[in-house]
């Protein structure tokens, strides 16, 4: 594939481009390998699944055994949205649960909201005290509304307030969620199932979040989809799609899950305390809580599932803006590579089984190493055929093999998605996301990879911050 | 020169997948549309005549009878008594139990789960799903035919029921306890015989048992007895036996409380102290009283609540805690006293 060019190189020259291409190559394959075999995993994952019954068998089936669930909700200055996020959260249809507002030391009117609009009092109330936070100011609810309590606590970050949330709930099964995102009202029937199925075994489950922009929303409950217009919104679409009916699905059935988002997710309790509860100063509190369950149940050789259910959709808000989007997106880098690196001692390790090879070797495959080989691909070939040690056919077929294969994962999830959950309404949004998952191989992608390198410079420097996530709210979606 | 022509060859197999799926996906939404109408266009004739359990005058044809089989199955949720059964009547006639039969072998295991269901409410269709749905390769589609079953009062015999279903063995939903609570209905002793058949795994007992306690269909005194010797066994059952203890109240199974608030595991320490409080044990309070001081937070928090429950003599226990000399039993006393208190 290297032409060689006897008049201008040495061969250590051309022996070293070519051992870079190779390592470039062979990355690129493996990388391809395990999408094709991620695709065939979640195709098996759809087919076999659990029968999924429509919503009112689902009550009539699993309500009587459904386990009692707290909805830890951290919320921090989200004053304009807290009260319609709550009123959607105690309009879920579930039969036992709590929701946990943890005001996480807000400096706006958070607090004082939810005090007014659900006319709460200062209560008392007798907690665990296994996990570490920062300290709780009080505590607030009405009798008239016994499903709901505020914690007031000192600011400490979203790991810090969930481990609050996990020390006052009193249920055998928590659900992390984001305030500002729109559980559908089945949810937590659908994603509790894993734990009514097999109660002995399940210790987390995670459930799909889909892309709100665009969609008509009304008193806190998706009622129409709609694709937004926004095309950030619409790459971010294919992404999660790819992400969640390809990859964690995948994951999920090979038993190797290694996320469940901090969105939406649920998980025994007993679990999580044993574990210590979500680690401080990490951006990927979510990925690592997985990660540490994962190595604690194999340490102690106890056998446990942690599960991935397609249907229970979360609903949430994507930045529209590039400046937002490449925060968010270099914040998540660096989370999948603290998680590597401070359990980098499971990774390839006989002792944790197939999470040692197959989830820390699609981490290291994906995350760690994915993004740096793909830039320097994007550098190094262009080199190469500038320098003349690279023919032309050879970059233009391997481009084509590179975008063509990017493409063709895009429409199998959708195919995937059509086939097994079919969540739009319309034909014309498939033509629109085929196109979308044609055209973001040209610009956006390569973008991706760039905030994915910004992240992996700020991992290597060891910034700490969380960046600004600024919201539109869905508000304006709903009116867009 | 070959390897660059296979990469070219690739690239092109996977942009004709890729285009060939998105047009199947399209024209397969654009046939179902049209599909769509049509169905709706059917419905609104059926259902009147559905809810008025009247013969639909429509013509006989797949699509009618797919309909009417749906549209079965969402009124059936939400009628019930005399009102269902003029709709099934409606709905045979209208060829629904027909349609739900042949779904009964649908190559899709979701279709078969809700035919199953749907099926289990026609009292002509009920030996086609204890045949080919309980036989089904699907746990799932087993599990939801055996409760449909049951919940009409038609599922077959207990014993063979369990053992099609693996329940213990290869099936450990949760969901078995529904259907023993359903067969108890229908047949309480034979429910009651499983607890005394030595092959049978402890989970189906336990759920037996559970769906037992919550009957008033059995004398409680021989069961009582029976969960009071299980209890004693050091099995990971222990919990939910004691906890069922507790619902029940019987005396008899006061003994098998008092010795789980003694007991190594904290599991098993949480689940008498709830017992003990919902069964309220006053003898237990001095115990109560120690446990507030337990070193599992479940375990003191439990104790606080089954205090509480205990009335007065409860309640002067959690005082003298709350000024007592062991720091965390003061803390849990405390603050459940302040719980209560702002409640």
């Amino acid at each position: 594939m290297i032409s060689l060019d006897q008049t201008f190189t040495g061969g250590w020259i051309v022996a070293s481009a070519e051992a870079v291409a190779v390592v470039v190559i062979v990355t690129g394959l493996l990388q391809v390998g395990f999408y094709v075999f991620q695709l065939l995993f979640a195709a098996i994952a759809l087919s076999t699944r659990p029968p999924v019954p429509r919503g009112a068998t689902l009550w009539r089936r699993y309500s009587d055994q459904a386990p009692p669930i707290s909805l830890l909700a951290p919320a921090f200055n989200e004053e304009l949205t807290v009260v319609e996020s709550v009123r959607s959260l105690l309009a879920l249809h579930y039969p036992h649960f709590e929701v946990l507002l943890i005001n996480d030391g807000s400096k706006d009117g958070t607090l004082a909201r939810v005090i007014d609009a659900f006319g709460l009092q200062r209560v008392e109330r007798y907690i665990d005290d296994r996990l570490e936070h920062a300290n709780i100011r009080g505590f607030y609810a009405n009798p008239a509304l016994p499903r709901l309590l505020v914690i007031d606590k000192q600011n400490g970050g979203k790991a810090d307030a969930l481990n609050a949330g996990i020390n006052c709930c009193r249920t055998p099964l928590f659900c992390a969620i984001d305030a500002d995102s729109i559980l559908e009202t089945d949810a937590l029937l659908r994603v509790v199932r894993p734990f009514i199925d097999d109660p002995n075994l399940t210790i987390a489950a995670g459930g799909t979040i889909r892309i709100a922009n665009g969609c008509i929303i009304d008193s806190g409950r998706v009622v129409r989809i709609h694709l937004p217009r926004n095309f950030l919104a619409l790459v971010q679409i294919m992404e999660y799609l790819r992400a969640f009916l390809m990859a964690r699905l995948a994951l999920g059935k090979m038993q190797v899950l290694t996320v469940i988002s901090g969105a939406f997710g649920l998980f025994r309790r007993q679990e999580v305390v044993e574990v210590g509860g979500y680690s401080h100063g990490t951006v990927g509190e979510d990925m690592e809580l997985v990660l540490k369950l994962h190595r604690h149940m194999r340490d102690l050789k106890r056998p446990y599932r942690i599960d991935f259910i397609a249907e229970p959709v979360c609903w949430t808000e994507c930045p529209e803006d590039a400046k937002v989007l490449g925060r968010q997106r270099s914040r998540w880098q660096r989370g999948a590579l603290e998680c590597f690196a401070k359990h980098k001692s499971m990774a390839f390790n006989p002792r944790y089984g197939r999470i040692g090879f197959l989830g820390f070797g699609q981490i290291l495959l994906v995350d760690v190493v994915g993004p740096l080989i793909e830039v320097f691909g994007y550098l190094l070939v262009p080199l190469l055929y500038a320098l003349g040690l690279l023919a032309l056919p050879w970059l233009l077929a391997f481009l084509a093999v590179t975008f063509t294969f990017g493409v063709f994962v895009s429409v199998a999830t959708l195919i995937l998605e059509e086939v097994q959950l079919r969540r739009f309404p319309r034909a014309r949004d498939l033509a629109v996301l085929t196109f979308v998952a044609v055209v973001e191989n040209f610009g956006y992608r390569q973008l991706s990879n760039f905030w994915r390198l910004q992240g992996w410079w700020q991992f290597v420097r060891k910034q700490q911050s969380w960046g600004t996530m600024t919201r539109k709210g869905f508000g304006s979606a709903a009116s867009s | 020169m070959t390897t660059l022509v296979s990469l070219w060859e690739l690239s092109l197999l996977l942009c004709l997948i890729a285009l060939l799926g998105v047009a199947g996906l399209l024209a397969a939404r654009l046939v179902g549309e049209r599909r769509s109408r049509r169905r709706e266009d059917l419905r609104k004739i059926l259902l009147p005549a559905l809810m008025r359990g009247d013969a639909p005058d429509v013509r006989p044809s797949r699509l009618a009878r797919n309909v009417a089989a749906n549209l079965t199955l969402e009124l059936a949720e939400i009628v019930r008594g005399s009102d269902r059964e003029t709709l099934l009547q409606a709905a045979t006639s209208a060829g629904a139990g027909e349609e739900l039969a042949r779904r009964l072998r649908s190559r899709v295991a979701q279709d078969r789960l809700i035919a199953a269901e749907g099926l289990a409410m026609f009292p002509s269709y009920c030996g086609d799903v204890t045949r080919v749905a309980l036989a089904d390769p699907v746990p799932d589609v087993r599990l939801g035919a055996a409760l449909a079953l049951a919940q009409e009062g038609r599922a077959p015999a207990v014993g063979t029921l369990i053992r099609q279903l693996g329940i213990g063995t290869s099936e450990n939903s949760m969901l078995a306890i529904s259907l023993m609570r359903d067969l108890v209905k229908s047949d309480p002793h034979a429910v009651e015989a499983l607890l005394y058949d030595l092959d049978l795994p402890d989970a189906v007992k336990l759920a037996a048992t559970e769906a037992l306690a919550e009957s008033g269909a059995v004398d409680h005194a021989p069961l009582v007895e029976w969960m009071a010797e299980a209890a004693e066994d050091d099995r990971e059952l222990r919990p939910r036996i004691i906890r069922a203890l507790g619902r029940l109240g019987h005396p008899a199974g006061h003994d098998a409380i008092l010795d789980g608030l003694q007991d190594n595991a904290w599991q098993v320490r949480a689940a008498a102290v709830e017992a003990a409080g919902r069964a309220i044990l006053r003898v237990a309070i001095p115990r109560l009283a120690e446990l507030l001081g337990d070193h599992e937070w479940w375990v003191r928090f439990r104790a606080g609540e089954a205090l509480c429950r205990l009335g007065t003599d409860g309640h002067q226990a959690l005082h003298q805690v709350a000024s007592g000399a062991d720091p965390v039993a003061r803390v849990a006393a405390k603050a459940t006293l302040a719980e209560r208190r702002s409640a």
